[in-house]
């Protein structure tokens, strides 16, 4: 049969096919590219900008402002994005194991209530920031403040990728570590958390993204002293108009962000973000 | 070496009662299976004896000594799981090693008790493997190595091997017992399956609705069933719905004999013991142990029924044949060369002898 089914008449049929198909491929990979330079456009704009003085001239001169005051301010973003992980991180995977590892009455109405916080619109917690930093906390225009509303506004992305991990990680390595003789500190460290490693990582990036970029709720709280890079690029927009230095920093902080997210993906990417330890 | 008790040990999850007032004694070095369907209590009265489920009344005590308030890990037992329960972020050295090290015991210490355990099953050369880089089998050998590794006192089995295909269940189950009796651990070993309880247990526990049905030896169990669930759930049975005549005469120590009748029939069987005259019985008797004879050698005793067979399947080593005798159809299981002249008595007469009948009480007849 499978001879018959390869006999000369097919053979004319298959090359009319394969014509067909391959129309069909240059046709699906022009529309992803199509796509992917769209997306892509104003980031190389950004770049050709930053790149290029008013005359016409091809440079990197721009880019001496990058070391000059924006180090202090990329320094800034930097410290407070990975200072706000580590929160995070304190907060969200102990919250995440008492949620599905423990019973807890209004278990669904705690979860939205703690998502709130991903739906209020920026201007209106930048402001609900201002009132309570200046009259309640005392710490106005502050890193601690900046962390603080940091915190606030996305321990939810922490926490929901780590309650999903942990509901999807089988008891049974718990139970199984407790008979043989690891108490529940030695449980969690050993077995649980490398486990938990999926969720927390997707956490991080996701964090990380947030927050490295967040200008909103930022223009809101920082101080002369508290300018992350985003703002500063912002306030430069603003003051000194569209200059190819301004444009160098946005390429910078674009740059850094990338890196940043493609290192991730490198070193946990093959590990954690398949999930492969269940499979 | 320990003895396991359980004394009336009960769960309840809500308004179900999972187990139901459990009793068992078990010897040191004992091997017990309990053996029951799904949702019988089985697993839960283990994961009980682990202290991964905490009793709401009962006691349970490891020679002598009451552990209900003692934490799984300071119980000192080895757990074997259905799903071999591998960590999956360390290698088979780490996983074999990882009770040691949580208990802090030397590095040289580690080493040489790991690879002992490594050459026990036959994995040396698989050390520093990830668990999913191991087959089903080398799987689950290495969870019994981890288990053993730390010396338990008591083994525990939640169906380790319900999740291997056929023949590696077979040769594991031996290594199971091979390792329990040269290491002459105490263990309790959970399974649906009764020919994994039959070939491996010192005594079987058969679990029904959170109780225990019956506990004793294979051959108690599979001859001498107590109750209609124990003689239906284990083994291949023929059920006959009968009502009881009387009781024959029997010496002292003697088991005692009933006859009843059955749709026509005389049967006689052994009683368990709470039978009265007049009690409506089921009469079991297992497909194997009913003789098929000609028709001719017609003789007048208890147990030998006059029947028509109805259908004959051929199945290799044994033929299935079903008998309609005075109208209740009997299965028979023969096997050994007489059961090839069996082949062509389609529709023919036949006399059955039946062997080994027991008598239990229909308690759905005495519940109506």
């Amino acid at each position: 049969m499978a001879v018959a089914a390869a006999s000369a008449p097919r053979i004319e049929n298959r090359s009319g096919g394969f014509s067909l198909r391959w129309l069909g491929n240059a046709l699906a990979h022009g529309y992803v590219w199509a796509w992917l330079a769209i997306f892509a456009l104003p980031f190389m704009a950004t770049l050709a900008y930053s790149l290029r003085t008013p005359d016409g001239i091809w440079t990197l001169s721009a880019y001496q402002y990058v070391f000059g005051s924006f180090k202090e301010n990329l320094l800034l973003s930097v410290q407070t994005t990975v200072i706000t992980i580590v929160i995070n991180l304190l907060i969200s995977v102990p919250a995440a194991y008492a949620i599905v590892r423990y019973p807890l009455p209004g278990k669904s109405f705690i979860l939205s209530a703690l998502n709130l916080s991903l739906y209020t619109p920026a201007a209106v917690m930048g402001v609900s920031l201002v009132i309570a930093y200046a009259f309640l906390f005392r710490i106005p225009q502050t890193m601690t403040g900046l962390i603080a509303a940091y915190v606030v506004g996305t321990f939810p992305l922490m926490l929901v990728p780590v309650i999903v991990a942990l509901r999807d990680l089988p008891m049974v390595f718990e139970e199984a570590a407790r008979t043989l003789g690891a108490t529940r500190m030695q449980t969690f460290w050993r077995v649980e958390l490398p486990l938990l490693g999926p969720g927390i990582s997707a956490g991080i990036l996701l964090t990380f993204v947030i927050i490295f970029n967040e200008f909103l709720v930022t223009l809101f709280i920082a101080g002369p002293s508290t300018t992350t890079a985003a703002l500063r690029v912002y306030n430069l927009t603003r003051t000194a108009g569209f200059q190819p230095s301004t444009a160098a920093l946005a390429t910078t902080m674009q740059l850094v962000s990338f890196v940043v997210v493609l290192l991730f993906f490198r070193f946990f990417g093959s590990r954690y973000l398949k999930g492969t330890y269940l499979i | 070496m320990t003895r396991v008790q359980l004394v009336e040990i009960s769960k309840q999850y809500g308004s179900t009662l999972a187990v139901d007032g459990v009793n068992a004694d078990i010897a040191e070095g004992e091997f017990v299976t309990l053996l029951g369907p799904s949702g019988c209590g089985k697993t839960t009265t283990l994961r009980m004896v682990a202290g991964l489920v905490e009793p709401t009344a009962g006691q349970i005590r490891f020679d002598g000594q009451v552990v209900n308030n003692v934490p799984p890990h300071k119980r000192n037992i080895g757990l074997a799981f259905q799903s071999h329960a591998l960590f999956p972020h360390l290698s088979v050295y780490r996983n074999i090693a990882f009770g040691l090290e949580v208990k802090g015991s030397p590095k040289a210490d580690i080493q040489n008790r790991v690879r002992e355990m490594l050459e026990m099953i036959e994995l040396t050369h698989h050390a520093d493997r990830m668990p999913s880089q191991l087959s089903g089998g080398q799987q689950q050998r290495v969870a019994l190595a981890r288990m053993l590794a730390t010396d338990p006192r008591v083994l525990l089995f939640d169906e380790p091997l319900s999740a291997l295909d056929r023949n590696l269940r077979d040769t594991l189950k031996y290594s199971i017992l091979d390792l329990q009796r040269r290491t002459k651990k105490t263990a309790i070993y959970v399974t649906h399956d009764q020919s994994e309880a039959f070939a491996i247990s010192d005594r079987i526990f058969v679990m029904n609705e959170g109780r225990i049905e019956q506990a004793g030896t294979q051959l108690d169990i599979y001859l001498r069933p107590h109750t209609e669930f124990v003689a239906g759930f284990v083994g291949d049975n023929n059920a006959i719905p009968a009502e009881v005549e009387g009781v024959v005469p029997s010496l002292p120590g003697e088991p005692r004999l009933l006859d009843v009748r059955a749709a026509g029939m005389r049967l006689r069987g052994s009683d368990p013991g709470n039978i009265r005259v007049g009690d409506r019985v089921l009469v079991f008797v297992r497909p194997e142990n009913i003789d098929v004879l000609d028709a001719a050698s017609a003789v007048d005793e208890p147990n030998v029924v006059h029947g028509r067979i109805e259908q004959i399947v051929f199945e290799g080593p044994t033929v299935r044949v079903l008998v309609d005798a005075s109208g209740v159809l009997i299965k028979v299981t023969s096997s050994g060369l007489g059961r090839l002249t069996l082949l062509d008595k389609e529709r023919r007469d036949v006399m059955l002898r039946l062997q080994d009948v027991t008598v239990v009480r229909d308690d759905a007849a005495v519940a109506a």
